[in-house]
């Protein structure tokens, strides 16, 4: 009996066909956002063009202050964001080796206590300990934001299949081959939503910022409420929601690149 | 003034504000329950509808609590009516994502075998597929509760109620004595009530999940 | 006489070198802590280079953790491995598992990498240069039966799982190791993949010569795979270590017997080909002999019947006597068309089935172009069958007897000394 027509049969009857690739980066995605977006800031702008704004609020919005605040804003998010990437993504590569597998569940139970800190509270606790001005804010910010990333980076290493890490070992690779080529590559896709989650995190506890001083698009928001000028605060809310939503975007896209070929749809 | 003393001279208006804090959380978070588990129902059988679920509440996260507030107040005024809204908005996502993820998470193989007995829609609905999903629900509904807690404290600057009056208060008064009094008074305060609900949901998990599809 | 076992046949075809290393187990053991009982004790066993030995034993045994030690994926309490001569109990692991292939149940390919870079990963981790590990993708694609243009750049979840399999034991393979370790590796594919797959590992090994430790809990593809058996009791301790031949016919206790479990005549049937037993001859005719021909000889023949071969010598009909009467001379009409036919690399089993399923008790046997070559019938099948397990149970006393013989003389040798020996 020879097999080898029988192998073929086999192949082709039940072989998976490769789907031609679909294209990452759909057009839809690449353009419905920011083009939503566009329009309303330009909407906004436009509104304001024609509007009729009183002292109070043409002096908040007057001498390029909205344009530091968002700056400003911008500074703070992407500062804080590096830093929680490099305190959260080792910390939680640690927190997943056999030695350290016990601190796991307590250092998570920190961080979950961490969580249930209200922002605000965190944040007046910092200054009051640090001072008005940037950096409380920035280490605000950071340590609120260490735990998404965190609880996903140990998540997404917890999940790695482990047979396919013996596999890698009982192949010859080394600790930190299996680490580097394995387990942070599979990893990546929860890591990443971390990091995403993140990064929108840090925009809206950033606007929280202004109550210690440290600036950004929060203050036209405040300023809008205690000096009731409406126009003021839908700036602010306006502004710093668009910025969020295009943060957010400029992610999930990174997210799709990002992503190893292999572990596309149906894993 | 120590800390103590300044609790003990304040417990009644603290306590008034944690009540307040807790009610809106907690009545906030039973609407948004029912509204995000009564959506995830109706759109997790199909891909593109649960999709659009999911993305559109994910947005609403995506925008800071204060630029919400501050969106909510031209259109309902100062005090109650933005933190009630906003609360229930931000409360939608962690539900909504947690029953579709949940309920698409049930094996196919149990709801045939439900069909096969001869359930109809809604019993399987109800006896068979929502019940699996309830812990990733429940987890959703933990999650949502945490992160109420601190919106509900920023939405307190909108003449909301709550406990972060008490540490508005406080950055009110930033470089006086009581500052720190307040500040911490308010923080640990919410920081206890979160950890109370989440205990409460623990146990809340432990009665209602049965002992066989407890992880 | 039945085939050469797969070991003595390499060493007696002049040329094929074996690339397989000798592996030695010395008392292994292995103790978890907080058991009171190792889980595997103080094994004992000497794999020959270029042997396919597979380890076979019930769940729990230890088989696969006897497996990993021999890589050191799982560090042994107790004992010593040397492989090639080699004591590599205490070298560094990383570098044994580079040079001993492994390949696992569900294959173990990395799903972020494309087949290409899974196969490409031990040679690039030795260091091979570009060229070179590209060559060697093509080829292991090859070797495994896959078309190395069409598989290279697919991922695993494009696969069949058959084909990872294919992958997984070419990955293990890639950087040409003098030993390959298999655990269960065809496990979780279905009978019909698994098959083919053996089939493919038997020819591969006819071709590498590699050694080969696999693990199995199922004895039919311990028998069809290996050149020697290892069945382990708990504890990995050793019930009987020997070629399968023996195992069938000759199983060292109860519990041998009992995995070996019912049909073991039958088990054997696979391990024979057809041309190792005597095949009859019967008297045959062509379509294109006159028609008076086949009747003198129909007539004039010893036996019932007789074979119509068609223009190219192969099996057509059979004829009997009075056929011809009733289909009124026409030789279109006579006879019975022959349903089946085997070749001469089938198995017994294979000759056994067709047998039976014509009810007349023989099948024709047919060369390599379908002509005919013979017929076997039942009663040769029998008295075949007879001569093998006598031949077998002859052999394993042989066995017996000599092994018996080199203790006592080891046992003489140590209660008298040297001198011991040639008293005895």
């Amino acid at each position: 009996m020879t097999t080898t027509p029988e192998v073929e049969e086999e192949e082709t009857e039940a072989a998976v066909p490769p789907t031609p690739p679909k294209r990452r980066i759909t057009w839809q995605k690449l353009t419905f956002l920011p083009a939503a977006l566009v329009a309303v800031l330009l909407a906004t702008w436009l509104w304001f063009n024609q509007a009729h704004l009183d002292a109070i609020s043409k002096n908040a919005l007057s001498n390029g202050q909205v344009s530091k605040a968002l700056w400003r804003h911008v500074q703070l998010t992407v500062i804080s964001t590096f830093f929680v990437l490099i305190i959260a993504i080792p910390l939680g590569i640690l927190l997943t080796r056999a030695a350290f597998r016990k601190a796991a569940p307590v250092a998570m139970t920190f961080a979950n206590m961490g969580q249930a800190t209200p922002a605000i509270g965190l944040l007046a606790l910092l200054v009051i300990w640090l001072g008005t001005g940037e950096k409380a804010a920035l280490i605000g910010i950071i340590i609120y934001a260490v735990l998404p990333v965190l609880s996903n980076t140990i998540a997404g290493l917890k999940a790695n299949d482990p047979t396919l890490l013996e596999a890698a070992r009982g192949i010859g690779m080394s600790p930190l081959g299996v680490l580097a080529k394995v387990e942070l590559p599979l990893a990546v896709p929860l890591i990443l939503a971390g990091v995403r989650t993140a990064l929108v995190l840090n925009v809206g506890t950033a606007t929280l910022a202004t109550f210690g001083g440290g600036g950004g698009l929060g203050v036209l928001i405040t300023t809008g409420i205690t000096t009731q000028r409406m126009p003021v605060l839908v700036l602010g809310s306006i502004l710093t929601v668009s910025l969020a939503l295009l943060v957010d975007w400029l992610a999930s896209l990174a997210e799709l690149l990002l992503r190893p070929r292999g572990l596309e749809a149906g894993s | 003034m120590s800390f103590w003393e300044y609790l003990g001279n304040r417990h009644q208006q603290l306590l008034t504000d944690a009540y307040q804090h807790a009610s809106a959380v907690f009545q906030c978070m039973v609407v948004a329950t029912l509204i995000g588990v009564v959506i995830g129902v109706v759109t997790y059988r199909s891909e593109w509808a649960g999709s659009l679920a999911t993305t559109a509440t994910s947005t609403i996260l995506t925008i800071p609590s204060l630029a919400m507030i501050g969106l909510l107040i031209p259109i309902v005024g100062l005090g109650v009516p933005p933190t009630v809204i906003a609360l229930t908005l931000y409360g939608l996502l962690p539900i909504v994502r947690n029953s579709i993820v949940g309920l698409r998470g049930v094996d196919p193989s149990l709801v045939d075998a439900a069909k096969g007995i001869g359930m109809s829609r809604l019993a399987r609905l109800m006896r068979v597929e929502l019940p699996l999903a309830w812990p990733p629900i429940l987890t959703g509904i933990r999650v949502s509760t945490q992160m109420l807690m601190g919106i509900a404290a920023i939405a307190a600057y909108a003449s909301g109620p709550g406990l972060g009056n008490e540490i508005f208060r406080g950055i009110g008064s930033l470089g006086s004595k009581n500052a720190l009094n307040q500040v911490l008074a308010g923080t640990l305060g919410i920081i206890v009530l979160a950890l109370l609900f989440d205990a409460a949901y623990v146990l809340l998990g432990r009665l209602t999940i049965p002992r066989g599809i407890r992880a | 006489m039945p085939e050469p076992s797969a070991s003595e046949r390499s060493a007696s075809e002049p040329g094929t070198a074996t690339s397989g290393a000798s592996i030695e187990l010395e008392n292994l053991t292995k103790r978890y802590p907080g058991s009171a009982d190792p889980a595997v004790e103080s094994v004992n066993m000497e794999i020959k280079a270029g042997e396919l030995v597979v380890f076979v034993g019930p769940s729990g045994c230890g088989k696969s953790t006897t497996l990993k030690m021999i890589n050191r994926l799982i560090e042994p309490t107790g004992g010593r491995i040397r492989i090639g001569g080699e004591d590599v109990t205490d070298i560094d692991p990383v570098k044994l598992r580079r040079k001993v292939g492994y390949a696992i149940q569900s294959s173990g390919l990395f799903p972020h990498m494309t087949v290409a870079q899974n196969i490409a990963l031990v040679p690039k981790m030795i260091g091979w240069s570009k060229s070179r590990i590209r060559n060697r993708v093509e080829e292991m694609l090859d070797l495994v039966g896959l078309d190395a243009g069409e598989f290279q750049g697919r991922y695993p979840r494009q696969l069949s799982g058959g084909q990872q399999q294919r992958v997984g034991v070419a990955r293990a393979l890639a950087a040409d190791p003098p030993v390959l370790l298999m655990d269960e590796p065809f496990g979780a594919v279905d009978p019909i993949t698994r098959d083919h797959l053996q089939d493919e590992l038997i020819r591969l090994q006819h071709e590498l010569h590699k050694t080969i430790v696999f693990v199995t809990h199922d004895f039919d593809e311990a028998i069809k795979l290996g050149d020697r058996i290892a069945v382990l009791r708990e504890r990995s301790h050793i019930a009987q270590f020997d070629t399968p031949e023996a195992i069938l016919t000759n199983p060292a206790d109860d519990f041998v017997s009992g995995f070996v479990g019912a049909g073991a005549a039958l088990k054997r049937l696979n391990l024979t080909r057809v041309r190792d037993v005597e095949i009859t001859d019967y008297p045959t005719v062509t379509v294109d002999d006159p028609l008076q021909n086949i009747f003198d000889k129909l007539r004039d023949s010893g036996t019932n019947e007789i074979l119509l071969l068609d223009k190219r010598g192969r099996p057509y009909k059979w004829l009997r006597r009075g056929d011809m009467m009733r289909a009124k001379g026409s030789l279109a009409r006579a006879g019975t068309l022959v349903s089946d036919t085997v070749t001469r690399d089938a198995t017994l089993r294979d000759a056994l089935e067709a047998v039976l399923t014509d009810n007349a008790g023989r099948v024709a046997v047919t060369g390599r172009r379908g002509e005919y070559t013979g017929v076997v019938d039942m009663e040769t099948l029998m008295n075949s069958v007879h001569e093998l397990l006598e031949a077998d149970r002859l052999e394993a006393m042989e066995a017996q007897h000599e092994l018996e013989e080199a203790r006592a003389l080891q046992t003489h040798a140590e209660q008298e000394g040297v001198g011991g020996e040639e008293k005895a």
